[in-house]
């Protein structure tokens, strides 16, 4: 059942990177967090994983190898009634473009989707099988 | 058992490895850096069972066909992830696959109704 893990691996993958996402959409205007500072927006990073080592069988399922904190400096807005604002006025808010973040969830729908129809597509496969011999 | 059978069987064998090889680029239609898999079936004659003969009438060894699959790496141009992945057409592929797999399965199983009627008294 080799075939289940590699679909499994990838919609456990895009679903990691569905959770990156709506993290930084729920905290597009988060200005304080525990470690201090405003908000920095998340991103997963995937990596092709063996499923079985050391064979050819050609079996290459996916993982989050990390989540990673995108380097862009946070925006910086004058609004002096902040409660978050320095003494010059200025606020810290986090870089996170919320129509980037769209697409990148409509990415991570669309391969979540591509992936359960490949799951379904082996699941009927071995259905047959099954069959072989029953009627 | 016959040629078909082993045909059929060859067939089933051959769709199973491919399923496997679209799983994975799609799986991995996201990884930066993955080369979309290709796999091609060879025919390998495998000898699995030795007969051993001792007269002239005995059922002599028959060499059974079996497959080799060989899975290469595509080298076509990819996007700024050095990813490669079609996911349009790999899904298309697995389709075409899958329906050659369930039309195997379908001869198998009307070559078995045909050889149980031919066993049945009436």
């Amino acid at each position: 059942m080799d075939l289940f893990d590699v679909s499994a691996s990838a919609l456990e993958a895009q679903r990691m990177r569905m959770n990156t996402v709506a993290s930084n959409m729920a905290n597009a205007q988060s200005t304080r967090t525990e470690s201090g500072g405003p908000y920095v927006k998340k991103d997963v990073s995937f990596s092709s994983v063996q499923i079985n080592p050391g064979s050819s069988d050609g079996l290459t399922g996916v993982k989050v190898s990390a989540v990673v904190e995108d380097q862009k400096p946070p925006l910086v807005v004058y609004d002096p009634g902040h409660p978050d604002a320095d003494e010059n006025g200025n606020v810290s808010m986090p870089n996170i473009n919320v129509m980037e973040e769209m697409v990148n969830m409509m990415m991570a729908l669309r391969a979540y989707e591509a992936n359960v129809k490949a799951f379904s597509m082996s699941k009927g496969m071995y259905q047959k099988a099954l069959e072989i011999g029953r009627y | 058992m016959d040629k078909d059978m082993s045909i059929l069987h060859r067939i089933i064998q051959s769709a199973n490895i491919r399923q496997k090889v679209i799983a994975s680029n799609i799986a991995n239609a996201d990884t930066p850096g993955y080369k979309a898999k290709e796999v091609s079936f060879g025919n390998i004659l495998e000898n699995k069972i030795k007969l051993l003969t001792t007269d002239s009438g005995h059922i002599k060894n028959q060499n059974q066909e079996g497959i080799s699959a060989k899975i290469t790496v595509t080298n076509d141009p990819s996007w700024g992830d050095r990813n490669n992945v079609l996911l349009n057409s790999e899904i298309a592929k697995m389709t075409e696959n899958t329906l050659t797999y369930d039309a195997a399965v379908k001869l198998i199983n009307s070559k078995m109704k045909m050889l149980k009627s031919a066993m049945s008294t009436r």
